[in-house]
């Protein structure tokens, strides 16, 4: 399980990715997260619905309803061109803190078992 | 989900009644149903589905943070009271209502004393005294009595200042709340007992008196005296399991000390602490000066009757729908 502090700086860049292709709601999005992660990561309600706001207010990520089949109305997120474009950027910045961190890693060091 | 509901109504009951608040605890639900009907159909138990979505669920403080929340509002909790300051109270309050039920015992026979030297002197039978004479020496006992009485009632008066906080608003812990409902309840019997016995006693009390008119070679005055006695026992009574049982309701805010109430009972006390020394005074001016004695305490029960249909009737007047 990864603490939430260490990927709090990117919670924004996992939900935009999940956005990527096509719309989607609270709930499938946290499920999508945990599944892609083999369940490493589960995201906790109020950090996501923290994210949503955040993302919102900085225009990355709009919110419009959506019928469901069985007739219920449901909040779903779609990313903007600035989202896009950001998450972008947050990849680019993810690629030069994995390279800095990783000078810092004694692989030796590492107990095969945690992984 | 009555459950989950009601966990997330707790989480956001500190937290402002706004639009936006209320538009983010709806989103929260349907995420959290949504979860909570995957994990039913996956077969998990009623509990089991519950504790996974509760402990998914977060810290509210995140979301406090990130919406920029001002808890403006939680400045106006009320200190919450602690056991060990329920337990002390109800412990002195016990004690010092003793105090006053003593005090008060003592006041009333010491006017019981004051009427005994009237008639053992009238009597002849403090030598060589007068009636005036022995009205003059009962006021002696009388005064001793009453200053005594009155001490102790200062005594538990400054004892239970430190239990001011009682006085003011505070909130109870749900626990502590149920733990004093059952020392409350179970007080009950104990104290509809008392009240009965003091009733009892207050309406039996005239038949001395009766008895003292019945047979004439007894005077009038020794009935009073017994009455007296007799009425200060239940008086007694009435004080002690009364303070016991206010002592509880003061705690849990209830009947005239619930909050709508405070104002009311602000006049009703001011009231009161005129009405009182005027029937005392009364009492002695009548008896002294005009000698009245075998029938000036009737001020007393009347004084009593007169203030109890004043607070009612204040009350409901002043009562708020």
């Amino acid at each position: 399980m990864i603490s939430s502090d260490v990927i709090r700086g990117y919670n924004d860049t996992i939900i935009l990715y999940l956005l990527l292709n096509e719309a989607s709601y609270g709930y499938e999005i946290s499920k999508n997260i945990k599944e892609l992660s083999d369940e490493k990561y589960i995201i906790k309600e109020t950090t996501l619905y923290s994210a949503f706001n955040r993302l919102m207010k900085n225009g990355y990520i709009e919110s419009f309803f959506k019928e469901e089949t069985h007739g219920k109305r449901r909040k779903y997120y779609r990313i903007t061109q600035a989202g896009i474009d950001y998450y972008r950027e947050k990849c680019t910045e993810w690629e030069l803190t994995k390279e800095v961190i990783n000078r810092f890693v004694r692989e030796e060091l590492i107990n095969g078992n945690n992984h | 989900m009555e459950t989950i509901i009601n966990y997330l109504e707790n989480m956001f009951a500190t937290l402002p009644k706004t639009k936006q608040m209320n538009s983010l605890k709806e989103d929260l639900l349907a995420n959290m149903e949504d979860k909570y009907n995957e994990l039913k159909r996956n077969g998990k138990t009623e509990n089991e589905a519950i504790g996974i979505v509760i402990s998914e669920f977060g810290n509210i403080d995140e979301l406090v943070k990130e919406f920029g929340i001002k808890l403006e509002e939680k400045k106006e909790q009320l200190p919450m009271l602690t056991d060990d300051q329920v337990n002390k109270y109800l412990e002195a309050n016990k004690k010092m209502s003793k105090v006053i039920g003593i005090g008060v015992f003592l006041c009333i026979i010491g006017a019981a004393v004051l009427i005994l030297m009237i008639q053992l002197s009238e009597d002849g039978l403090l030598t060589g005294l007068t009636g005036d004479a022995g009205a003059i020496i009962g006021l002696v006992p009388l005064l001793v009595l009453v200053a005594l009485g009155v001490g102790l009632m200062i005594y538990s008066g400054t004892t239970m200042e430190r239990f001011k906080y009682i006085e003011d608003d505070f909130e109870l812990p749900t626990y502590l709340k149920k733990s004093i409902e059952n020392k409350m309840e179970a007080f009950h019997p104990t104290y509809t007992l008392s009240t009965i016995l003091g009733v009892v006693l207050c309406i039996l009390s005239p038949i001395a008196l009766f008895m003292a008119v019945a047979f004439n070679n007894y005077s009038i005055l020794l009935g009073v005296v017994i009455l007296l006695l007799i009425v200060s026992i239940a008086v007694y009574i009435f004080i002690y399991f009364g303070s016991i049982y206010t002592g509880y309701k003061k705690l849990l805010k209830i009947d005239e000390y619930a909050r709508v109430n405070k104002e009311n009972n602000k006049v009703i006390n001011a009231v009161a602490a005129v009405i009182w020394p005027l029937a005392v005074a009364i009492f002695l001016i009548s008896g002294m000066v005009y000698h009245q004695w075998h029938i000036n305490w009737i001020v007393f029960p009347i004084t009593g009757l007169l203030f109890a249909m004043f607070s009612g009737a204040y009350n409901a007047l002043n009562e708020k729908d």
